[in-house]
């Protein structure tokens, strides 16, 4: 009995135990499908997610290739927006403020003095396309449009072809980042709406040979900034006119300093061409002021030569002082074509201007300037030998104060008092300092 | 009467102008290269921990965004890996009349780091700039397998870029170049392809391999060491530098001197750069 009863156990112990083992294989089968289940399901996620990366990828790669394309144009401008006070007074007391069309006389005026954006596209190293308009509530005028071809082999030498601003300092020197509202009588009158169209070839020899001169050369048509706007699109006496500059620059590290100093000349010419019906038009003055009347085809010259230097000087922060000497040959045409509106006449005059500027940073935002410049249209006659005002020798005085928001938003207050040379004979106006002060407070954005 | 106001607000002016212009910072922004981020870290971490009252940011960003916002006025301190262009001291003049001021902290060396299975180990310098403009594609130009080559840089932000562009490639990057966000990315990049080129500060070189650099054919090859990034002798070795608006005063004046001391200069050696003295 106890035989049958411990082979009935060992029967049902080896049963219990091929059940077990039944069960863990079947376990492990069942394990098995699982662990191949998720494996695929594993691997349908992978093969899903490395589709959508291969797409993602695509259509990153298309949008790489759009924005390299815009990385190569750069957009930025500044819009100058200002209200403006002017005390103006004629001799007689009989008005009052400067002349507006279509009313009398203004004392004070909001003013969008300047709002312009420039774009500049960069297509391969060593090429720009710049254009650069300039937006006025009447109109839309070019301001730059040029192509820079910058040499890549000795990264010295660039061309630029188009229009652009005429090589010396204070004309290169940005509105947006001048001290003061306006430029120099002296400049605004020599070189009239700073810009022209030609070609240039600056050489800058700091970037390769680490010598820090640069060299400009430009043929230029010669009459932009005078005449009617239609007439600036293209030269009007065939005869091109010619500027050279140099610039060198001292640095002395150790005592904060720095000297920008240079030179530069314009050599050109003002050619008769056309007579006007009215015989009185045509009747010019030499330097001497002597009367003559040319004929068409008649070349005066148009010569100038100007020294220029720059002082930095870093003491409790920033400090400057800007100079510019010019003196020459200047000659001009009431011709509608060619007319430069501040010289104003059909003459030749001996000239010479110049300025001094003294600008102090103060703090991280404050910034003041002290500006003296004088400009004589007329070196030959002085006092009461000058019978017309455009001859009168100016000696201005400009005070501005800037406060610097951030780098985008200033703020200007410039106050200019012009102090001209008097003369009995040039007008009631001028037989003592005519009141034509300007006070300037100007708001501006950048970006 | 009118006289004596004009004298009374005038030198009231002054006291103004002079009072302004030696307003002292509380705090102090440091930006810009990547490059110089641990260690300028470093110096401010040490600095403040020795000064509790001083409060000093540093933030990278590349070299030309340092300079660009110490030009906008939102740094005060700009870090670069390469010395200021004549563009950028020509904008500090106009915003700031000063040239600036260089202050060079720290020394470099400009590793081109290689995979370890590459078997090429040394390149001219005028090689380097060959492969990384294009002209060179293949190994097998430099005597090595026949593979094309993958190349590895960084953003034109970088002063790292701009340095090794002066100074090796000498014209335009190939159009093949990947550019990565930072040197680490780099040497990540390198280390695992096997065909591949980068290049980027000797600190970071780490699972790749140096290139021994030659100044040219007849010049022995030199790797980036201690010794020769110290004396010159490795051929692709610059300046850390430090851009300022002007003259430092007070709290800046002060992070400046102690960042040029002994104390200052031995963190330098720390991060894996070389002293200036």
């Amino acid at each position: 009995m106890k035989k049958i009863l411990f082979t009935g156990m060992l029967f049902a112990a080896c049963l219990v135990n091929a059940q077990e083992k039944a069960n863990d294989t079947a376990i492990s089968k069942s394990v098995d499908t699982l662990k191949t289940n998720e494996l695929t399901k594993l691997k349908e996620s992978v093969e899903d997610h490395s589709m959508k990366l291969a797409g993602y990828e695509e259509r990153f790669s298309a949008l790489e290739s759009v924005v390299n394309e815009l990385s190569k144009i750069k957009v930025s401008g500044y819009i100058q927006a200002q209200y403006e006070m002017y005390d103006s007074w004629a001799s007689d007391g009989s008005q009052h403020g400067i002349p507006v069309t279509g009313s009398a006389y203004e004392d004070n005026s909001f003013y969008l003095r300047r709002a312009r954006v420039k774009f500049t596209y960069k297509p391969v190293d060593g090429v720009n396309f710049v254009l650069q308009p300039n937006f006025e509530i009447h109109q839309v005028t070019l301001k730059d449009a040029y192509v820079q071809l910058n040499d890549r082999w000795l990264n010295t030498f660039s061309l630029w072809v188009g229009q652009f601003s005429r090589p010396t300092y204070e004309i290169e020197y940005s509105s947006s980042s001048r001290e003061f509202a306006e430029r120099t009588l002296m400049t605004r009158t020599l070189y009239p709406s700073e810009r022209d169209q030609g070609a240039k070839l600056e050489a800058d020899f700091v970037t390769k040979y680490n010598v820090p001169l640069k060299l400009q050369f430009a043929v230029l048509n010669g009459n932009f900034g005078e005449g009617a706007l239609a007439n600036q699109a293209k030269d009007v006496d065939n005869g091109k006119d010619v500027m050279a500059r140099g610039v060198y620059s001292l640095k002395f590290p150790s005592k904060g300093l720095g000297i920008d100093f240079g030179a530069h000349t314009y050599l050109g010419k003002t050619t008769v061409i056309a007579l006007d019906s009215n015989p009185a038009n045509n009747i010019f003055k030499d330097v001497n002021n002597n009367l003559f009347t040319p004929a068409v085809g008649d070349q005066f010259k148009k010569e100038l030569f100007g020294a220029e230097m720059q002082l930095y000087y870093d003491f409790l922060g920033g400090l400057s002082l800007k100079s510019e000497y010019i003196r020459g040959t200047y000659s001009g045409t009431i011709h509608t074509a060619q007319v430069n509106t501040l010289f104003n006449a059909n003459k030749i005059r001996n000239v010479e201007g110049y300025y001094l500027s003294l600008v102090k940073n103060v703090g991280k935002v404050n910034e003041v300037s002290l500006r003296y410049d004088v400009f004589d249209p007329n070196t030959k006659l002085s006092g009461n030998n000058v019978t017309t005002k455009d001859d009168l020798r100016y000696h201005n005085w400009t005070f501005a104060w800037q406060y610097y928001f951030n780098d985008y938003i200033k703020v200007m207050a410039c106050y200019v008092l012009p102090l001209n040379e008097k003369s009995l004979n040039a007008g009631a106006d001028y037989k003592k300092d005519k009141h034509d002060n300007i006070f300037t407070l100007r708001l501006q954005a950048r970006f | 009467m009118i006289t004596k106001k004009i004298k009374t607000a005038a030198l009231l002016m002054v006291l103004l102008m002079v009072g302004l212009s030696f307003t002292t910072l509380s705090k102090i922004t440091v930006k810009g290269s990547d490059t110089m981020v641990i260690l300028s870290q470093k110096w401010a971490e040490v600095y403040m921990k020795k000064n509790p009252g001083a409060s000093i940011q540093v933030t990278g960003g590349g070299s030309g965004v340092g300079l660009a916002a110490l030009i906008n006025g939102s740094t005060d301190i700009a870090n670069s890996s390469r010395p200021i262009k004549a563009a950028e001291i020509e904008k500090l003049k106009a915003r700031y009349n000063t040239l600036g001021v260089e202050i060079p902290c720290a020394k470099d060396g400009l590793s081109v780091y290689l995979n370890k299975a590459n078997p090429v180990s040394t390149l001219t310098i005028k090689q380097l700039g060959q492969i990384f403009s294009g002209k060179i594609t293949n190994w097998s130009a430099v005597g090595g397998p026949d593979a094309p080559i993958k190349l590895y840089g960084r953003e034109s932000s970088s002063g790292t870029f701009g340095f090794f562009k002066d100074n090796v490639v000498k014209t335009d990057f190939a159009s093949s170049c990947q550019s990565l966000p930072g040197t680490a990315a780099i040497v990540n990049a390198v280390k695992k392809d096997k065909y591949s080129i980068g290049y980027g500060g000797a600190a970071y070189a780490e699972g790749v391999k140096d290139c021994a650099v030659k100044k040219d054919d007849k010049s022995p090859a030199v790797l980036p060491t201690a010794a020769t990034i110290k004396n010159h002798t490795y051929p692709i070795t610059r300046y850390l530098y430090m851009y300022l608006k002007s003259k430092p005063t007070g709290e800046m004046k002060a992070f400046i001197d102690w960042i040029l001391s002994s104390e200052g200069q031995k963190l330098v050696v720390e991060t894996g750069y070389f002293p200036v003295r």
